[in-house]
């Protein structure tokens, strides 16, 4: 379930794969597997990823199809293989606004549960009154969950 | 605080918000509402700007009033449309937003997880047991 408030609303997803927490973690750190999944668009794109996976470094996932284009960026506050990754988030999604993403690993014998939390995300009340919230709430629904532009 | 895998909080939160994406995943339809969220209009109003028959249109606005996007009433022979803004409730703060994003994004992910180890099976069972 979600909070919500002024501050910044918080969402938590949990899934558990088939794989080792070091594979899961190499997954989120490293370009040339970060392209293969992260691309909110189908099919084939030009992904292009850079990350320095340490404190204070940055990440940046551009990410292009045809017209669109999509760009994510932030900065890793900790970095502990294969246990526990946060970073900052700024992307269409948030709205630009800087947001914070934990990603957490637990192993379970043969499998991992990767527990996802992303906090600060701008809520309503932050757009309440402007037609420009609406406008941003549909496309970015529309890029978020449908994968279009 | 229950927390629910992603699958299971798209099932939970219901037909009603399922129907709502639907309702949004088409440009026409994102468009309607845009105009709608300005203010209210006439039918005949909404469909004037498109280039598509004024029954293309409508199908569109059934779509969206079945969504419980949108609302109609009558006033005289005029069909007013307006939005339902409680409608978006759910999703206009990003959080049902953010978690259909992520839910999608380790949904990919596992899918290379099951490619990696098809070639090299390192750190996973064989066979789609469990």
């Amino acid at each position: 379930m979600a909070d919500q408030d002024v501050a910044g609303a918080t969402v938590q997803v949990r899934r558990r794969v088939k794989a080792g927490a070091e594979q899961v973690f190499d997954l989120w750190t490293k370009p040339d597997l970060m392209v293969r999944w992260m691309s909110p668009f189908p099919g084939a794109v030009d992904c292009k990823a850079s990350c320095d996976p340490r404190p204070g470094g940055t990440f940046s996932l551009i990410m292009a199809s045809g017209e669109a284009r999509r760009e994510v960026s932030g900065a890793y506050v900790q970095v502990d293989r294969p246990h526990r990754l946060v970073f900052t988030w700024i992307g269409p999604l948030t709205d630009q606004v800087t947001t914070l993403v934990t990603v957490e690993l637990i192993a379970h014998g043969d499998e991992t549960e990767l527990v996802l939390t992303h906090e600060r995300l701008p809520t309503s009340a932050m757009f309440e009154g402007h037609t420009r919230g609406w406008g941003n709430i549909l496309d970015h629904l529309a890029e978020a969950v449908l994968g279009v532009g | 605080m229950v927390e629910l895998e992603a699958r299971e909080s798209v099932a939970s939160s219901g037909g009603r918000l399922d129907a709502v994406f639907a309702a949004l995943a088409d440009p026409t339809r994102r468009a309607i509402i845009k105009r709608l969220s300005v203010s209210e209009a006439r039918v005949t109003e909404i469909a004037e700007p498109f280039p598509m028959s004024l029954n293309a249109v409508s199908k569109h606005i059934r779509v969206l009033e079945a969504s419980g996007v949108i609302e109609r009433r009558r006033q005289g022979r005029d069909h007013i449309l307006s939005i339902n803004p409680h409608s978006l409730d759910e999703v206009d703060g990003w959080i049902e937003t953010t978690r259909r994003f992520w839910g999608v994004r380790l949904d990919a992910m596992e899918r290379v997880l099951g490619e990696l180890n098809k070639t090299n099976p390192l750190g996973a069972k064989d066979g789609p047991d469990g």
